[in-house]
Parts: C-alpha cells; structure tokens; sequence
C-alpha cells in the first residue's frame, strides 16, 4: 500500500482537487490494531507538480541517509517518505510517539545532501539536551541560544526560534543555505506570548527550503498544513497518529478517599460505572467542610491543606508498595511542588548502593561550581530527597541542580518526581505513572481547569516504551471538580492549534527596515488571517440563521412591550447599583450580626429564565455570621472585586438535591416549601436586603431541631408582618450610607416606579410570555451582531486598524518618517528585542542610562526582564528607587502616546509591568557579591533569578549593538562592562548537556 | 550657483538666479544657524545628561564638531549630519554597486562609501535557487555570477569582523544589465520604503541606491514567485543568457529597443539635470522632468542644455511655493 500510495503522490495532477487521503491501517480495520495514521497532503492553489520531484532527491541516493536499529512504526514511516520525496512534512503524535525519528532522519538527509539543517525548539534547556543528542549522533552540530553559541558553522544548528527569527531578520548566511527547517514542539503557536514568533519565523523562512512541524496531537493538523502550504506555495504532508506506543490506563483518586477507579481502560473505553462510583467516594468529611462546598461561587478557594497531605503521602506509599514507580506528580505551583516533596520526608525509595551513586553523580555536577554556591541552601537541601529517591523539578531551580535530577531521573534513580508542567515538554523523560496532584492552574489571570489538551501532553509522559506494559496515569479530584469537566478533561480531544498572532513594534521596525519587508505582508500571510478567512463562511451561515430565528419570532404590539422591556431593564440596572452601594462590605458588613433577618435571593423550583417583573423572588434567612475569604495562596494574585471577598453564612431553607451520582446540589427555596433548615453560605451580592429585626440564636446549630426551632421562629415574625412587610433597615437614615451617587440612584428609581404604574401593557394578561420572548430576540440581536463584526473584522485584514495605530505611535515618537522610514530611534528598538523596545530607547535617549554607574544601570534594566509578581519583595534602596520612578515615568509617557494613537492599552498596567522586585539582588551581583549572599536577601527562586539575569544580558547584548548605531562609544564600552561584570560564576555556569 | 557650470546666456542667468533665491527663502531658516563645521563647538546644556552621536566629540568638556554639517537632536542625543560627504551606509539601505575584486567566497564592491564593501557568496541566492552549503565548485564558479565591473545592487547588512557585508535577500538584487549607471551625490538620494521602480510607461528600472549609484536600465519582468517554490530555476535563464551573449554576441536576447533606449537616457538625464541643480532625486520629480522635456518636443541630448536647467529650476521653485502655501 505504501509505494502505491507514493507513486499517486508524485502525480497527482490527475485530480484536479489535488487532495488526498490516504487512511492507512485505519478505523475500518481491527480496532485492536493501534498503529494507525492518517496521511494527508495539503497542495498550494494551481499548483503543478513538478517533473522531477523536490530537490534533495535530486540527487538519487538509493541508500537511505540513516537507518535506525529498530522497525518504524507506521507514521515514521510515512513521514519519512515524505522527507524522501523532499516535500515538507507535519508530524503530529504524542509526546512519547517518537517523533524525533523524523527529525533525526530530516538531518541525516541534509547532511548527506551538504545542506544545511536548522532545528528550532522552543526553551533553551531543551536546545541543549537536543543539541547533545544529534551531537552524538552526527558531530556536525552547532548551538545557537540566548545563551551560548558552539560552532554556529555547523550543518546542523539547534537554536531557539526566537533565534530563527532574528536571524532571518538580519539576512544571515545560514537562511540561504538551509534545506530544511525542523520547528519541534510546533504547537506552541498557541502560546500568548510567544507564539506569535513561530508565525513570524514559518512566514519568513525561505522560500526553496522545506520543512518539518513536530508538534502534539492537533486536531486541526490539515488546517495548519493547508495555510504552510499557501504561503510557501509548496504541498505539505499531514501525519497524523493518536498512536501510544504504550497504552494508558486513566484512574481517578477521589480526595480524602483511599481507593483508585479505573475510569479509562488502555483501549481508550470510558468506564462510566467506575467513574460515578469515583465520584460517590467524594463525600466531603465533615460538616465544616460541607458549608464551604455549600458555595459553588467560591472559586478561588484552594483545597484544605491538611487533608491533602496525607492524600499525596497515602498515593505516593500506595504507588510504591504496587510497583508504579517512577512516578512523576504533576502540580502546578513551584511552591506547592517543594512542600510537596517534603511532605515525604519519612519515605526512603533508594538502596544503600543506589544512594552512593546518586550522591556521586551529584557531586560531580556540582564540580563546577564555586565552593560558596555549593552551600547554597538549595544545593544543599536537596541532596537528602534525591538520596532518597526523591526529586523535584521546576523553573525555580538552579539550572543545574533541574539538570542533575533530569539524569538521575533518566538513571531511574529518582522514582519519585515532583514536576510542574515545564516537564512534560521535550527529552523522552518516561515515567510508568503519571499523577496530577491538582486539575487547577493559574494562567495569569484565574485559575482554570486543565484543559484536555494539556492534560494529554502530561500524561504522555506516562508510560516507558519497552519497559511498562502500561502507563498509568492518575487524576487527584476533589469535591469542587463537575463531574462533566472531569470527563472532558479526561476523556476530551487535544487542543486545537489556533493563532495567537499580535503586534509588536520591533516586529514592525523589522518588516520596515528592510526593502522586502512589509508589516501588511506579514500579515496577509499569518496565520491568524489564514483562520479568520476560513471561518468565514461558517460565520456568515450561523449569522444567517440567527436572523431567520430572530424574524420568526413575531410579538403583538411590539413597540409597547419593548418600551416596557427598557424600562425594566433600567430599573434592574438602578436597583443593582443601589444594592452595590448598600451592601459594600464598608456599609453593610456592621449590621451582619448574629440573628439579622435578611432576606435572600432565591429560585423557585423550576426557574431558569430570568424573571421580568418588578419584584424579586426573595426568601429569609437568619444570619449566623460572616467571614473573609481568604486567598490561601500566593499564587492567588489575582483581586476579586470586593464583595466576593466576604461571605456570610446564613440559616434558611433548602432543597438539598442527591438525585444522580452527581455532587449534591443546594438550592435555596422559600421557607414555605419544603426542605430542610440548612446553614449555607452565600455572597453579598445574594442577600437582597437586610431587615431591622434579629432572632436569638441557638448558640449550636448542628442539631436538627435547633435549625427547624429558629426557622419556625422566623415563619411566625414573617407572618406578624404579614401586612406591613417586615421593616427593613434604611440605608441612609440606619445604615449611614452617604453617597451622592446612591442619593441620585434612589430619586431615579422612584420616577421610573411611577412610569411603570402609567404603563398599561403592564396589566395586559401574558405580559410575563411576551417579555420572554422579547429577552429571546434581544438576545439574537446581539448575538447577530457580534456575529457580524467578528465577520467584519475578519473579511478586513486582521489587525489592520491597530498596525495603523501602532505606526502612528511610532511615527509620534520619531521612530519613523511619514514615508515609514526608520529614524535613528526605529533603528535601535529595531536592535531590541528582549525587553519593550519602546521604553527602553526612549530610556536610552534620555540619557538616562548615561550618567549612572554601571550596577545601576544593570539594577535598572532588571525591571525590563522580570515580570513574577513578589508580594513581600523589599523596596529598593533610594537611588535604585529613583531610577526606577524615571522608568515608569518613561513608561507612562509611552503608554499614554499609545492610548492617544488609538493602542489598546492599559496605561496603569503597562507601567506596573517593570518590576523592581530583583533591582537589589542585581546590584549586589553587579558590584561583585556571590550568589549565596544575595539569595540570602531575597525571596526569589535561585532558578527565576539566574534566568532573569541571562535574560538582563541578553539585553546588554542588543543594547551594545543599539549603542554602536547611535555612535555613542562612551555607552557602548559601559555596556560592555556590565556585560563583563555579571557574566559569572554560577549564573553562567555552562549547562551539563554541553 | 555655487558649481554650477552651465553656458548660461544673460538672461537664463537673471532667470536661474532668481528661481534659486525663491528656493531658498523657501527653505525654512530654522535650521540655518545648526550647521556647523569641523572644530565648531556644539551648544549644550551642560547639566544635561547628553548622548554624543556620531560627528560629535568631547575636548576640555565641550562637545566639538568632527564634520562639517547639520546638528541634528533626538531627545538627548547629539550628533552632526553630515553634508556632501561620502555614503555612509546603514543597515538596510538598497545600494547600488560595482564589483571590483572577486576574492576567496567574497566579492568586493566599489559603493562610493570610505571603504569597499563586500558580499560575500554566502550572502547570494545560489543561481539555481537550491538552499545549499556552498562548495568549492561553486567558489570557482563566481565569476559567472559576478564578475569585475559588473554593476550589481544589494542591501546592507551590516558591519561584521571584515568590514560592510551586503546581501542579496531575494531575486530582485543582483546583476543589473542593458542600462546606465550614474554617480550623483548621496546626500541627494533619501531613504524611502521602496528604492525600486518600474516605471511601466517607458519600459524602464529604476534603482535609486542610497550611495549615489543610480540605475536606470531595461525592465527585467521579475522571476515569477509562484515558481521560485518549485524546482524550475529562473534565474538559470539569465545565466544562460549570459553566455549565450558573451559567446554568441547574443544578438536577440541582448537587443533593447531604440526606444527604450532613448527612455533610459531621457531618465538618465534628467537624474542628470536634478543633480546639477542640487535638487533631492526621487522617482516622482525624475518622471516630472522627462515628461516636461517630451512635452517640450526636446531631443534627449537638448535635455542637458542650460535652457532646460532654468526651466527645472524654476518649475521647481514655483511647485514648492505652491506647496508651501498649502500647508
């Protein structure tokens, strides 16, 4: 099949779809076959095959460049004829699939053919260790990071795409030599920050050179292809595999139970049964724990620690005494990582002999550094866990102790690996069972659940080929899970590959600097534009239908009800803001005592859509009293606004569903219905109004009885009301709420009362219906238009307004001429490309950086390259903290030209980016201190640290090139003295992998 | 007037006179008292924290001139523009050259600068498009890229260990045949997004390199991008032309019609024109000129008579006080 297959590749100008697919091994064989890939080929438009296929194998070679020791699997194979064909290939499997193959074999072949290669990876580490690999395998090889350079001459250059792009910026020679590009870990396009860099370096590449896209799973792997072959105009081949070479199999450790469920068996079948009875060993452990699951909002809460622990020491004795190790246990903290790993103190994984080599090995590594870095406490420390067996990894380590235990672990002499995410990328680090300690990360601005996708790169890490029959992969869920999110997580498909493109001005200062270079061009052939054309027509279909769903919806007398409508609309609105004002926790939180009545919104059994009539469903309850929520950890930076800072735990009466499997649910009903008397806590935001009345309270509310007595009590004061409503406290004369903008709120309210009682659709019978169906076509309405703008925005050339915003910025700061022609400035941010070019020329041109000394200057561009928040972090001495305040003048001087022209930015948050968290400890390593002593004063991570120090060198770098453009020599031999003065010692010790 | 050097009868003179004096009072005067030259002394505010650019230098803790020029500031940057001086390249200029050396992987380049620059054949798309390493096969076979005296353009790199790199990035740059090329003053030509012209109605390239090297020759339809992906090789037409030419004196392929050839030199001269006179070159003035001087029915080589020049002159003098109204 395979050769059949090839030959209609190479002549495909018999279809004129020029589009194939090729299934081979696929579904319709036996399921059990595991092997299976999908081969696909993705033409440009008109495109004519040539006569003689591409040209490395214009040279026939009838032996293959390399062959490897092993039989291919099915997709290696079909990739690598592809290679031979000389058509760029998209390789898309799992982590541990063998992917490299492809690469290795793609270098063999230019090696073979005297062309050059170049291997793009997206860390640095990673460039190592890839180095050291092809370096053993041909010698040949060069490195190319923001680090080091060896042998950039060579045939094959490993480097970081970061590096890519700059040098295809600046014309290197190697952009005209290279035959074959290899981007690995390709699907880290989507990334926020940098993806946008693989884009930039695919749409720049050289147009006669061929490439090969290693990537996890994606689903839209053709997409991907389809748009590389567009631009390139070149075909480009799809491999795609699910393929494991070890099958996995799923469990689920319920927290605070001690059992593991089976919920995906190695077939990829979903075990639905165990998976609820997972879910039903969830029950929370005792009433206090019961009152803070009560509330479903609370989502920022961390998962009690105490219960925890034991859960990880439980896991991790129950790994060991079945035989599971290595283990590696994924969490997503740094800190949560180390205590973590502490809390296995008492465990001992390794032999007598096992923890002579380790210390050896250890000790080895740790030869190159100073005799002081050697007591650091983090060197030191961690010797007795990795004696152990014990290991953790993660990017606050020293990079070389992260690699050490890289070794030992590849050793096998850690068998258990406490690892953030930053792990499950890279080296073939194979572990037999893989543990998420949590399902919860923190992406910069909440937490959010794993996605699936992430959740198949870490557990691909699961599984030893040839070693384990299995890997096992286990998911620590605790009550806060849904059950749903858990399946999808589980059970869902990987993440699709989508565009993460922005602007930058570097970027544009580049395309503008040369002759060839056109910002549009670049964008025009990005592939964010490539997916917003594609999804038009989709687009336009749901618009379509929208519309025909809106007009099919026809109201009598429309006008009327949508006068009512608004006039609704407004009067939720006020009261909204009347009750934001009210109940601020400054106004409010003194009249939460013990006892208050309150009444408290609540939903009737079966309501869903939103209700239209003036009154509330409203309930009351009994306040018990109220707390602050604390935020447990300090990864949670994030502030929530005010009012869910508080919660208050209140008695009324629930309905408590247990129906299903599923997690109970608690709905609040009124007291008339039935229920059960339950203490439940809520937000603010929930109490709709807090009466002037209190009730003795039970001084325990645990027992029954006690909750129905003052309920009961409650029902008997509502009833005494009855007529005249229960008092309810006033804002202004009991509360002392004094705010003009509550005063202005509260007259506003009273017209529109008097509107609605003139209104006399109000009283027409199936108002309530006809505003329904009023809120459904409103709700088309919008939605139809957010349709339509998103098309409109995509028919237009992406980004097009913001890169006029963005020249006008530059055009404002004198970067470039009218024509877009670079001044002086463009051409030194044009140099920048590590730090924000526009502050940090105008940093330069306001001489700032002149007149200070070297460690201040050094101090000062620290700012540029941390951006970790550090709450406890010292204020800087005072000339440091000077510097730092021109900086952020600078800053907002930049910011606010931005907003003028039009940027999105948030001028604040922009300002609040330069950190001067690390400007002490980097002085002090400027002046000459060892690295013990400032580690000493400063609570960062010794791994955060060295790297921003090599990230604050790599700006020297540009900078001295900036320097020399401008013909400042006095700056330029500044800088190189710095440069000189913190490349030292252990920041700079060489990685072990060189 | 200053060097110029035409025949000028009486009148023209009265004319040219005139027209000049209009342009100058139309420059702004700002600028006027900014000029400085070698060893003047450059006003600074000496609390001021000041970067010292190019053109400056600091003696007995003043800040001199080292050229004679204009003192341009940025911010607190200082440095001198420097006037009719040689071609000072920087990077990413369009430059138009001549070879003058073919050495070991490396061409050198006259550019009218202070110091040759060098391509280097690593820097060169390969004629036969592939991305290859470059052997010592293609190292014997320079010449039949470039050889001396060639006119090539390129762009510039950069400045490496060995002095100005160029590169040639795309198809665009490399050999320039069937045309002229002119040496004008560099500070005549500004730096603009595009440097290449087609000027469609005459059937004529223009390159306007930013050292004073123009050229103005036959339009080569550019290599089709569609299959510079695949493995024809356009470029391989040309080198075969060459030979083609050089052994056969190729007499159809290297034919330019009369009447292009009469368009090159009507641009030609009226770069000509615009350099005598001093006045700024881009594509739009020289496409002025040439259609004036066809209006006029003037033969091309009537074009560099002194008559022509005073009208320039004085159709330039009367363009920029229209704009200048204007604004």
């Amino acid at each position: 099949m395979g050769s059949l297959k090839r030959k209609s590749d190479e002549n495909p100008s018999g279809e004129p779809a020029q589009k194939q697919q090729h299934k081979e091994n696929g579904s319709d064989m036996v399921d059990s076959e595991p092997v299976a890939c999908i081969h696909d080929v993705s033409y440009p438009e008109g495109y004519a095959p040539p006569t003689h296929s591409g040209p490395s194998s214009a040279s026939d070679h009838s032996e293959p460049p390399k062959v490897f020791p092993f039989t291919l699997d099915p997709f290696q194979a079909e990739a690598i004829k592809c290679l031979e064909n000389g058509e760029s290939v998209m390789v898309s499997a799992h982590t541990s699939a063998g992917k490299t193959v492809v690469a290795l074999y793609a270098i063999a072949m230019s090696l073979r053919n005297k062309q050059r290669v170049v291997y793009t990876s997206p860390i640095k580490a990673l460039s190592n260790q890839k180095y050291r690999e092809f370096k053993q395998e041909f010698t040949d090889v060069g490195l190319m990071t923001g680090d080091v350079t060896l042998e950039p001459n060579a045939s094959c250059l490993v480097m970081t795409t970061e590096i890519w792009r700059s040098m295809q910026y600046k014309g290197s020679e190697v952009t005209r030599e290279v035959a074959w590009v290899i981007f690995d870990e390709v699907h880290y396009m989507r990334d926020r920050e940098r993806g946008v860099v693989w884009e930039e370096s695919i749409v720049m590449s050289p147009k006669n050179s061929r490439f090969v896209f290693l990537s996890a799973t994606v689903p839209n792997a053709k997409e991907f292809a389809d748009w590389v072959a567009k631009v390139h105009r070149q075909p480009c081949h799809i491999v795609y595999t699910d393929y494991r070479p070890t099958p996995l199999q799923h469990y689920i450790f319920p927290s605070g139970g001690d059992g593991l469920f089976l919920v995906v068996d190695e077939k990829g079948k979903f075990r639905e049964d165990s998976f609820q009875r997972a879910l039903n060993a969830l029950v929370p452990l005792n009433e206090s724990e019961k009152k803070k699951e009560n509330g479903k909002w609370q989502k920022g809460l961390i998962m009690g620690r105490v219960s925890e622990e034991s859960d990880i020491f439980k896991m991790v004795r129950m790994i060991i005494q079945r035989q599971y190790d290595p283990v590696i246990l994924f969490s997503f903290s740094k800190r949560e990582c180390e205590t973590l790993a502490l809390q296995m103190a008492k465990m001992d994984l390794n032999g007598d002999d096992e923890k002579v080599t380790v210390e050896t090995i250890f000790w080895n590594a740790m030869d190159s550094l100073a005799d002081d870095d050697k007591k650091l406490p983090q060197v030191s420390h961690m010797l007795p866990l990795l004696k152990r067996g014990i290991g953790v990894h993660h990017s606050g380590l020293l990079p070389i102790l992260k690699e050490v235990i890289e070794i030992l672990f590849q050793e096998g002499l850690i068998k258990c690996l406490f690892a953030t995410e930053t792990f499950s990328i890279g080296l073939n680090m194979p572990a037999k069972t893989v543990v998420f300690t949590n399902v919860r990360k923190f992406d910069g601005d909440k937490f959010r659940w794993i996605s699936s996708g992430e959740y198949i790169q870490m557990s691909g890490r699961a599984g030893r080929r040839g070693i384990d029959k299995r890997g096992i992969c286990i998911l620590m869920v605790d009550e806060k899970l849904e059950p749903s999110t858990a399946k999808t997580m589980v059970k869902g498909s990987a993440d699709c590959l989508n565009s993460a493109f922005h602007l930058s001005y570097n970027m544009l200062l580049n395309q503008m600097r040369s002759e060839d270079g056109d910002p549009e061009n670049l964008l025009r052939n990005s592939f964010y534009q490539f997916q917003a054309d594609r999804a038009l027509p989709d687009l336009e279909k749901q618009a379509k239908d929208l519309e025909l769903e809106r007009d099919s919806i026809i109201i009598e007398e429309e006008e009327s009800v949508k006068n009512y409508y608004n006039l609704l609309q407004q009067y939720k609105s006020l009261k909204k803001d009347i009750h934001d004002i009210v109940f601020s926790p400054r106004y409010c939180l003194p009249f939460l005592k013990s006892g208050r009545l309150v009444s408290i919104q609540c939903t009737k059994s079966d309501e869903i859509s939103p209700s239209f009539s003036i009154e509330d469903q409203v309930t009351w309850g009994v306040v018990i009293n109220f707390q602050r929520i604390k935020t447990a950890s300090e990864d949670d930076a994030s502030k929530k606004p005010e009012d869910s800072n508080y919660t208050v735990t209140v008695l009324t009466r629930c309905v408590v569903n247990r129906e299903g499997n599923a997690k109970k649910t608690v709905k609040i009903v009124p007291l008339e219905e039935p229920g059960e008397p339950f203490v439940i806590s809520i937000s603010l935001s929930q109490i709709s109004s807090l009466s002037s009345l209190r009730v003795t309270m039970p001084n325990d509310t645990l027992p029954l009885e006690a909750r129905e007595n003052t309920l009961k009590k409650v029902s008997e004061i509502l009833s005494r009301f009855r007529e005249k409503g229960v008092p309810l406290l006033d804002p202004e004369d009991d509360m002392d709420v004094k705010s003009s903008s509550y005063r202005k709120a509260a007259r506003r309210i009273e017209a529109l009362e008097n509107l609605f009682d003139r209104h006399e659709i109000a009283r027409t019978p199936l108002i309530e219906q006809k505003l329904k169906v009023f809120h459904m076509k409103q709700d088309l309405n919008s939605r139809i238009k957010s349709i339509k703008k998103s098309m409109r925005s995509s028919t237009a050339l992406a980004f097009k307004d913001e890169l006029k915003a963005r020249k006008r910025v530059l055009r404002r700061l004198g970067y470039i001429t009218s024509d877009d022609v670079l001044e002086l400035k463009g051409k030194v941010a044009c140099e920048i490309s590590s730090a924000d070019e526009l502050t940090l020329t105008e940093l330069v041109f306001d001489g700032v950086l002149k007149d200070i000394k070297v460690e201040e200057m050094v101090s000062l561009l620290s700012c540029f390259v941390w951006q970790e928040k550090i709450p406890e972090a010292t204020k800087p001495r005072e000339e440091l903290d000077s510097l730092f305040a021109q900086l952020q003048d600078v800053a907002r001087r930049v910011a606010n030209v931005q907003l003028e022209c039009k940027v999105q930015i948030d001028v604040e948050s922009f300002t609040n980016s330069f950190r001067p968290d690390i400007m002490e400890a980097v002085y002090a390593w400027a002046r000459g201190s060892k690295f013990y002593e400032i580690m000493t004063g400063t609570p960062v991570f010794e791994g955060s640290l060295i790297r921003g120090i090599r990230r604050l060198e790599e700006v020297l770098q540009q900078l001295i090139l900036a320097a020399k453009s401008i013909g400042e020599t006095e700056l330029e031999s500044k800088l190189e003295e710095a440069v000189s003065r913190i490349k030292r010692d252990i920041v700079f010790a060489a990685s072990l992998y060189l | 007037m200053r060097g110029l050097q035409l025949p000028l009868n009486q009148t023209q003179k009265v004319r040219l006179q005139r027209a000049l004096e209009k342009l100058e009072s139309l420059s702004s005067k700002a600028n006027s008292n900014a000029s400085v030259t070698i060893a003047d002394s450059i006003p600074v505010n000496a609390e001021d924290s000041l970067l010292k650019g190019h053109g400056t230098t600091v003696l007995n803790d003043e800040v001199l001139a080292t050229t004679c020029g204009i003192i341009e500031r940025v911010n607190k940057l200082v440095y001198v523009r420097s006037l009719r001086a040689r071609y000072k390249p920087e990077v990413g200029d369009t430059i138009v050259g001549r070879i003058i050396e073919v050495a070991p992987k490396r061409w050198k380049v006259e550019i009218n600068s202070g110091q040759d620059a060098v391509l280097m054949l690593s820097s060169m798309t390969l004629p036969d498009g592939i991305q290859r390493r470059r052997t010592a096969v293609d190292e014997l076979n320079m010449r039949s890229i470039f050889s001396e005296n060639d006119v090539i353009c390129a762009e510039v790199r950069g400045f490496q260990h060995d002095g100005l790199q160029l590169q040639a990035r795309s198809r665009k740059f490399g050999k320039l045949e069937k045309g002229q090329l002119l040496t004008i003053s560099p500070y005549l030509v500004k730096r603009r997004k595009q440097h290449f012209h087609h000027l469609e109605q005459y059937g004529v390239d223009l390159v306007v390199g930013c050292n004073g090297f123009i050229w103005v020759g036959e339009h080569i339809e550019p290599t089709d991008d569609i299959f510079e992906g695949q493995v024809h090789k356009p470029e391989q037409h040309t080198t075969e032309n060459d030979e083609d030419s050089s052994s056969l004196e190729g007499q159809e392929q290297s034919y330019t019609p009369l009447e292009t050839r009469q368009n090159i030199c009507r641009i030609a001269n009226a770069i000509r024109i615009l350099s005598t006179l001093g006045f700024n070159i881009t594509v739009d003035v020289i496409v002025e000129i040439v259609n004036l001087s066809s209006s006029l029915n003037l033969d091309v080589h009537e074009m560099l008579g002194p008559e022509f020049h005073v009208l320039v002159a004085e159709k330039e003098a009367v363009q920029r006080s229209l704009t200048k109204k204007k604004i």
